[in-house]
């Protein structure tokens, strides 16, 4: 199988057997937006906006350089986004608007919270 | 080509911030479009304005301490065991634990002849009802790739011998399935009471990749 | 194949069964993982393609194929998941442990044929 085959027919997720290190006992505390962001996915499978079975499909979409690159919940949010778009719900246009917005609200709350120090 | 690109070990977050929710650093790129969805998709009523932060509560209320109760009722309690081992959620749900999702849940039981151990090699399907969120390193690649074909150096890994003459069965969660191990209760154990047997259990036995212990000592 | 149904004692005429209704397998079945290899999104790793296992258990009830609903199926078309077991020295080369050591994996019934 080619190169070029075996990197569409091997899912990114799809490494049982494959060469890996010795297990690192690694754990985190979730960052409140990741504990938001696992949140938010249960509700999009509740209500089937997002099953949980689409989110997996999302996420190995992304394909294996952003797999690589990006953390759990990154690659968590960032499938929610596009499927989001695929499905008419939001536009790319509605989302980048928006963080944008958010941005802004926390910079002239972090001005105001200087201000009052 | 394949075993470095897939970097899934790269669970760490890319952007610090304070622990305990307060902000003092800006929110990063994804925490931007995480908060983005989340009021857009309220404010077009998709989702109701309470639901994130009502399944935060849901998620918090999962950790390895309901697992450990279930436990420690098996090995007190034969009939409850048996129910158990028929029908993991039944029996949770018997308990109090409800399973907030469509899974299953089949128990395994470690015996003198079996040990079991859990993995999801595609993504990190755990019983969260049950157990809470799973640690970083069952998501990660080591784990994921190497349980399958080697479960004997995995375990050693985690400083767990399992003689040959004791069968391993690795459980692979692919779809609705998910597994909880049943440990072996450790001897020294007769007459303990059901909250002090369910302190020795941890999150780590119940995956399947150290036995519970009497003595804390070398189990992490 | 239209088998008989008896319930309470009493004896019903034959009731023919839906697709998917039934599951195709049973514990103790030998079955072989098919290898086919689907682009898109699938659940049946590439280390099991073309191996042989033992069915453990079914999983009931039928299920919806997880292929589809990665693609935003949420009803229709249930089939069954079996639980297989494969022994770790049969799928692995050079398997490091007893014979006994053993994997089991869900495996929806459109990805198995009869061994």
């Amino acid at each position: 199988m080619s190169q070029a085959e075996n990197i569409v027919i091997r899912l990114p997720n799809d490494i049982g057997g494959l060469a890996a290190d010795r297990i690192q006992r690694t754990d985190h505390e979730l960052a409140p937006w990741e504990k938001r962001c696992h949140a938010l996915a249960d509700v999009l499978d509740f209500r089937k906006i997002i099953n949980t079975e689409e989110k997996r499909r999302g996420v190995e979409a992304l394909g294996s350089e952003w797999v690589g690159k990006l953390n759990y919940y990154e690659r968590w949010i960032v499938a929610f986004a596009t499927i989001l778009f695929q499905k008419g719900l939001l536009t790319p246009a509605d989302l980048a608007i928006r963080m944008d917005e958010i941005q802004k609200r926390w910079r002239d709350e972090a001005v105001l919270a200087k201000r009052g120090d | 080509m394949a075993s470095h690109e897939h970097n899934d070990d790269h669970d760490h977050p890319h952007h610090e911030s304070h622990p305990h929710g307060v902000q003092e650093i800006e929110p990063g790129y994804y925490e931007l479009m995480e908060s983005a969805v989340r009021e857009l998709l309220i404010e077009r009523k998709m989702i109701g304005a309470d639901e994130v932060r009502r399944q935060i509560e849901v998620l918090d209320s999962r950790t390895p301490a309901l697992g450990s109760k279930v436990v420690a009722h098996a090995w007190t309690d034969p009939g409850f065991r048996k129910r158990l081992l028929a029908n993991g959620r039944k029996a949770c749900e018997e308990l109090g634990i409800s399973f907030y999702d469509d899974t299953q849940l089949i128990v395994l039981e470690n015996t003198d002849k079996v040990h079991n151990l859990i993995v999801c090699t595609l993504c990190s399907c755990y019983p969260r009802p049950v157990l809470g969120l799973p640690p970083d390193w069952y998501k990660a690649r080591s784990y994921r790739a190497r349980a399958v074909v080697e479960p004997r150096a995995v375990l050693a890994e985690f400083g767990t011998q399992i003689p040959d003459d004791v069968e391993i069965r690795v459980s692979d969660s692919t779809a609705v399935v998910r597994y909880l191990v049943l440990p072996v209760r450790p001897a020294g154990t007769e007459g303990f009471s059901e909250e002090d047997l369910a302190k020795l259990v941890t999150r780590d036995a119940m995956i399947g990749v150290i036995p519970v212990q009497l003595h804390a000592g070398s189990a992490a | 194949m239209k088998p008989a149904i008896q319930a309470a004692g009493v004896s019903f005429s034959e009731v023919v069964f839906a697709f998917g209704e039934r599951p195709l397998f049973a514990p103790g079945d030998t079955v072989k993982v098919m290898t086919r290899s689907p682009i898109g999104h699938y659940r049946v790793p590439m280390y099991l393609r073309g191996h042989t296992g033992i069915v453990e258990g079914v999983v009931e009830p039928a299920q919806l194929d997880n292929e589809r609903e990665g693609f935003g199926a949420n009803a229709g078309g249930k089939r069954h998941y079996y639980r297989v077991a494969f022994p770790l020295g049969k799928l692995w080369q050079n398997y490091q442990g007893p014979s006994h050591d053993t994997l089991y994996i869900e495996i929806y019934e459109t990805w198995l044929e009869r061994s």
